[in-house]
C-alpha cells in the first residue's frame, strides 16, 4: 500500500465485513441512504460497494465487502475479505453480526479479535432476536469483548443513527483489539503463533493483521516443506493434549483451534446473553415441508418457473412492442425534419433504430429481476437452488444456476444479467459461459423458417433434435470444463436456507433501478457502437441508383406505366369518392406485386455490393466446408447483430418476402417457403445442409447485445474473447461433424422420418458415451487431486491459504 | 451408540459430530460453520432427488452435496 493510500485510511473509514444474509448490504444502504453510489456489483469487476455518509463530525467512508463465513477464503470473493483486511485494520471495521444467529456470526468476530482488530459490532436484525425472547446485556457484553456494540435493524434503519455517530467520532486509539478480550487466541496458541511468525523474520506485535492471520493458519495446515513449522506444530498439540486430557494430532488442529472458537464464544454468550432455545422457528419449518416437498417440490418450483418465464417473456412482449412503435414514431418524427440523403439515414436507421434496439431488453430484464428480487428476499431462491440442484450437477453446475440458463430460453440478454444470483465465481462464470449457447427465442424464427422451409412435413421433430444437440452440447461443455478447471470438489456447495422474510418495496425498487441504469449504462454502449457498425456496413458504399449494373429504376417505371396510366383514369372518372379510394388501393397492390421482382433484385445487387457483402464473399472459402454459400456466409453477418435478422437478409438475398403476422397470411406464408426452398435449392442448399446451417446458427456466436453484457457481467475482455473463439470454434466443429454424419446417412437413402429417428439414436447414444467419457476424467482428476503437480494453479484452498 | 457418516444420516434424525476428515478441503469451511466434534446435528430434508440434504446446526439450517457432508461423522 502507498503511503498516500495509507494517509487516507482513518477511523472514519469503515469496512462492512459480516456472514453472508446478515443484512450486511441492507444496513450498508441504510447507513448511506439516497447518498449512496452503488459502484457496481459485488463480486463482478470491483468486488465492493463504496458510498459516503456525512455525520455532524465529518464524513465516513464506507466499503461493503462481499459476505463470508470465514476469514479463510472458500470462494474467490471470499478471498476479497482477506485481501483488504490490512486496509480495514487501519480503519474502523464494522461487523455486521446476525443476532438471531449470534454464535455462528461471532465466528468471524473472533477470528477478527485473533488477529488484533477490534470490531465494531452491529447486532443486527436485533428487533427479531428480541421477538424470539432473546435477551443481551450489551454493557457486559460490551465489556468482556473489548467492542462497542450497537444493536440495529438494517431493514428498518432502527438502530442506525446512534451507530453512525458514534463512527463519526471514533479514535484511533479504538481501532486495536483489546488483549483482555474474552475471544483472544488462548495463551497456548498465541505463543505458538508468535514462534511461527518468527519463522517468517516477522514479529507478532509488528506484523500486519493478514500476516497474524497466516501464522495462526499456517499451524492448522500440515506442511511438508518446513520442518521447523512441524516441530513447533508438533509441540503445540502435545501441550493442548496435556491441558485438554484428549489427544490432539497435527491433522487434528484445524479442528481443534475451530472449537475452541466456538467454546470461547458460548462461554461468554453463556455469561452475558440469554439465546432464545433456538431451532428453526414453526412457521419456515411447515412452509419448507410444502414447498421442497418429496413430491410436490419440483412441481411447485415448475409452476413459479413457468409464470416467471411466461410473465417475462409473454407478458414482457406488449411492452417491448410498445416501445419498438414509439421508437419507429420517433424515427419518422425526426426524420421528417430531415431532408433525405446519408446523414438522416445515419440518423434514424442507424442511431434511433439501434437505440431502439438496446432499450427494447428493458420490459425483459425488469420483468424478470422483480421476480429475481421477490424470489430471492423472500428465501425462496435458496429452496428452489436446493430442489433443482441435482439435475443442474449434471451440467456441471449448481442449483442456483438454473434460472439463468432458462432465462437463456427467452433471452440470454437477461439471463446474463441473473447469473448475479450465483454466489461462486467459478460457478458464475460458467454459468455465463454456457447461457449463449441456450438457443434464446430470437433464434426460433431462423429454425422455424428452414425448418419448415425444408422439412414440410414435420418441422418439429427437426427443431426438437436441434434443441436435443443444444442440450447435449451444454451437458458436455459444462461437465468437461468443471473437471478440466478442477472445481468440482473445490468449491463446496454450502446453502444457507435463510428464514422466509417479506420482501420490502424499497429494496425491490432499488434493485430493479440498479438494473435498468446497470444495463443502459453498461451494456447500452457496447450494443450501441455494434448496431451502428452492422449498419455501416450494410449501407456503405453508397450505390446509387444509376451505377449499378441494370436500369431497375427504368425498368420499374415501365412496369408501372400502364398502371399509372388506369389510375389516372380512376381519378378522371365520375365514381364517387369511396369507389376511387377502393379501385385505386386495388391497383397499387397491383403495382406492388408486379414491381417485386424488380424490387428484390435490386436489394439483391446493394446488399452484394455492400461492404457487407464483400465481408460476406470473402468469408466464404471458410464456412464453404459446412456447405454454406456465400449467402449464408453473408446472413451470418447480421445475424451477430441480432439473431432473428438472418432471416429478414435471407429474404433479400433469395428474393422471397418475409413472413407476415397477419391474419389469413399462413396460404402466403407457405408459398413464400416453397419459394424460398426453390431458390436456395438451386444455390446448392439441401436439407442436410440447412439443418446443419441452423445448428451453426444456433451455437456459432451470440448476438452483440449478448456479447455487450457478457462482457461487462464478466468484467473480461479476456474471458469475452475466448468465449467467442469457443463458440465460434464449437459451433464449426459440430457443424461440420453433423454435416459429414449426415452426408453418410443421406448416401443410404431413406426418409424424413426414418432419419429424423436414426439422428435421435445417434444422439442417445453420442450422450452414453460422453458420460463415459467424463466419468472417466473424473476418475483421473481426482486420482491427480489437489497438492501435487499443480504448482501453476492459484485455485485451490489448501494452496492459496500457504504464504 | 455407533459412528456413521453424516450423510447416511435419516432424514429427522439427530446426531451428534465425532470428527471430521481435515484433510478434505472443504473441512476447514465446515469447522468454521460450527461443525465442530461434540455439536448436534438434525438431517431435515432430503431434495426429491435424492441430494443435497438439508441440516439443522446450531439454530440454522444450511443444505450439504453428499460429497460435502461425507467427511463428516457423527454418533447416533
Amino acid at each position: 500500500m502507498s503511503q498516500e493510500q495509507k494517509k487516507k485510511i482513518t477511523p472514519q473509514s469503515i469496512f462492512l465485513i459480516g456472514n453472508p444474509n446478515s443484512g450486511k448490504t441492507s444496513l450498508f444502504n441504510a447507513v448511506t441512504g439516497e447518498r449512496h453510489h452503488v459502484g457496481n456489483w459485488p463480486g463482478v469487476t470491483v468486488e465492493r460497494l463504496e458510498g459516503v455518509t456525512h455525520t455532524k463530525n465529518g464524513d465516513i467512508q464506507i466499503t461493503d465487502l462481499p459476505g463470508t463465513y470465514s476469514l479463510t477464503p472458500a470462494t474467490p470473493e471470499e478471498g476479497v475479505v482477506l485481501t483488504a483486511i490490512d486496509e480495514a485494520a487501519h480503519g474502523t471495521v464494522l461487523n455486521v453480526v446476525d443476532s438471531t444467529n449470534l454464535i455462528r456470526n461471532m465466528f468471524l468476530t473472533t477470528q477478527l479479535i485473533e488477529i488484533g482488530i477490534n470490531p465494531v459490532i452491529s447486532f443486527n436484525c436485533y428487533d427479531s432476536f428480541t421477538q424470539q425472547g432473546g435477551k443481551i446485556d450489551l454493557q457486559k457484553f460490551s465489556n468482556l469483548t473489548g467492542c462497542e456494540i450497537y444493536p440495529t435493524v438494517g431493514r428498518t434503519g432502527k438502530g442506525v443513527p446512534a451507530l453512525v455517530e458514534y463512527l463519526g467520532k471514533r479514535d484511533i486509539s479504538e481501532i486495536t483489539a483489546k488483549a483482555s478480550s474474552a475471544l483472544s487466541l488462548p495463551e497456548k496458541w498465541l505463543k505458538t503463533a508468535k514462534e511461527a511468525i518468527k519463522l517468517d523474520n516477522l514479529r507478532w506485535e509488528t506484523a500486519t493483521a493478514t500476516q497474524r492471520y497466516n501464522a495462526i493458519n499456517s499451524l492448522c495446515k500440515p506442511t511438508k516443506d518446513n520442518p521447523k513449522l512441524e516441530e513447533i506444530r508438533k509441540r503445540l498439540c502435545e501441550e493442548l493434549s496435556a491441558e485438554k486430557g484428549k489427544k490432539v494430532t497435527p491433522s487434528t488442529l484445524a479442528c481443534d483451534l475451530a472449537e475452541d472458537r466456538y467454546h470461547r464464544i458460548e462461554r461468554m454468550v453463556k455469561v452475558c446473553a440469554t439465546v432464545p432455545e433456538k431451532s428453526i422457528p414453526e412457521g419456515q419449518q411447515k412452509i419448507d415441508k410444502f414447498l421442497v416437498h418429496k413430491y410436490l417440490g419440483i412441481p411447485i418450483f415448475a409452476a413459479l418457473m413457468y409464470f416467471v418465464f411466461w410473465t417475462t417473456f409473454t407478458i414482457g412482449q406488449y411492452p417491448m412492442d410498445w416501445l419498438e412503435a414509439l421508437v419507429n414514431l420517433l424515427a419518422a418524427w425526426v426524420g421528417g425534419f430531415m431532408s433525405d440523403g446519408i446523414l438522416k439515414e445515419l440518423v434514424v436507421e442507424g442511431v434511433i433504430k439501434s437505440v431502439g434496439q438496446v432499450i427494447v431488453f428493458l420490459p425483459n430484464i425488469l420483468i424478470l429481476f422483480f421476480w429475481i428480487v421477490l424470489l430471492e428476499d423472500s428465501g425462496y431462491m435458496s429452496r428452489a437452488a436446493f430442489i433443482i440442484d441435482r439435475t443442474m450437477k449434471s451440467m456441471g453446475l449448481q442449483g442456483r444456476a438454473f434460472i439463468p440458463m432458462v432465462m437463456g430460453i427467452g433471452c440470454n440478454v437477461p439471463a446474463i444479467m441473473a447469473t448475479r444470483i450465483i454466489d461462486s465465481k467459478f460457478q458464475r462464470m460458467l454459468t455465463m459461459f454456457l447461457v449463449p449457447l441456450v438457443s434464446c427465442s430470437a433464434r426460433l424464427p431462423v429454425f422455424i423458417l428452414l425448418c419448415g422451409t425444408f422439412f414440410p412435413e414435420n418441422p418439429t421433430i427437426w427443431m426438437f433434435v436441434l434443441y436435443v444437440i443444444d442440450l447435449i452440447v451444454l451437458m458436455f461443455l459444462g461437465h468437461f470444463i468443471s473437471i478440466l478447471s478442477n472445481r468440482v470438489e473445490d468449491s463446496p456447495f454450502l446453502l444457507e436456507m435463510p428464514p422466509y422474510r417479506i420482501p420490502t418495496p424499497k429494496s425491490v425498487w432499488n434493485m430493479l433501478k440498479e438494473k435498468a441504469m446497470h444495463f443502459i449504462e453498461k451494456a447500452g454502449t457496447v450494443v450501441l457502437a455494434g448496431s451502428i457498425l452492422v449498419w455501416a456496413l450494410q449501407s456503405f458504399p453508397i450505390i446509387k441508383d444509376e451505377e449499378l449494373s441494370f436500369d431497375y429504376v427504368g425498368q420499374k417505371t415501365v412496369i408501372e406505366a400502364p398502371f399509372l396510366a388506369k389510375k389516372a383514369e380512376i381519378e378522371k372518372s365520375k365514381l364517387t369518392d369511396k369507389e376511387k379510394e377502393e379501385k385505386l388501393a386495388e391497383i397499387d397492390s397491383q403495382i406492388e406485386d408486379a414491381t417485386s421482382e424488380i424490387n428484390f433484385k435490386k436489394n439483391e445487387e446493394k446488399t452484394e455490393r455492400s461492404y457487407l457483402g464483400r465481408l460476406g464473399k470473402f468469408m466464404h472459402p471458410a464456412f464453404a466446408p459446412l456447405g454454406f454459400s456465400w449467402k449464408e456466409t453473408v446472413t451470418l453477418i447480421p445475424g451477430f447483430f441480432a439473431k432473428e435478422s438472418l432471416v429478414s437478409t435471407l429474404a433479400v438475398l433469395y428474393q422471397t418476402e418475409e413472413d407476415s403476422d397477419e391474419e389469413g397470411a399462413e396460404a402466403k406464408n407457405i408459398e413464400n417457403r416453397k419459394k424460398l426452398a426453390v431458390a436456395m435449392g438451386k444455390n446448392g442448399m439441401t436439407p442436410l445442409k440447412a439443418f446443419v446451417y441452423m445448428l451453426f446458427t444456433l451455437l456459432y456466436v451470440p448476438c452483440i447485445a449478448t456479447v455487450g453484457i457478457l462482457w461487462k457481467e464478466s468484467g473480461s475482455t479476456k474471458f469475452t474473447i475466448f468465449s467467442l473463439f469457443a463458440y465460434f470454434g464449437l459451433a464449426y466443429i459440430i457443424s461440420l461433424i453433423t454435416l459429414k454424419v449426415g452426408e453418410i446417412i443421406a448416401a443410404r437413402g431413406s426418409n424424413g422420418a426414418q432419419e429424423a429417428a436414426v439422428v435421435i439414436i445417434a444422439l442417445i447414444a453420442a450422450w452414453v458415451l460422453l458420460s463415459r467419457l467424463i466419468n472417466g476424467l473424473k476418475g483421473k482428476t481426482s486420482a491427480v487431486g489437489c497438492g501435487c503437480g499443480c504448482e501453476g494453479c492459484n485455485k485451490c484452498v489448501n494452496k492459496r491459504d500457504k504464504r | 451408540m455407533q459412528n456413521i457418516s453424516l450423510a447416511e444420516l435419516p432424514e429427522g434424525k439427530t446426531g451428534v459430530i465425532t470428527s471430521i476428515d481435515t484433510t478434505s478441503p472443504t473441512a476447514q469451511r465446515l469447522l468454521d460453520l460450527g461443525f465442530v466434534p461434540g455439536t448436534q446435528i438434525k438431517a431435515m430434508k432430503r431434495a426429491p432427488m435424492g441430494d443435497p440434504t438439508t441440516f439443522e446446526i446450531r439454530g440454522y439450517q444450511l443444505g450439504l452435496r453428499r460429497s460435502e457432508s461425507e467427511i463428516v461423522e457423527v454418533e447416533i
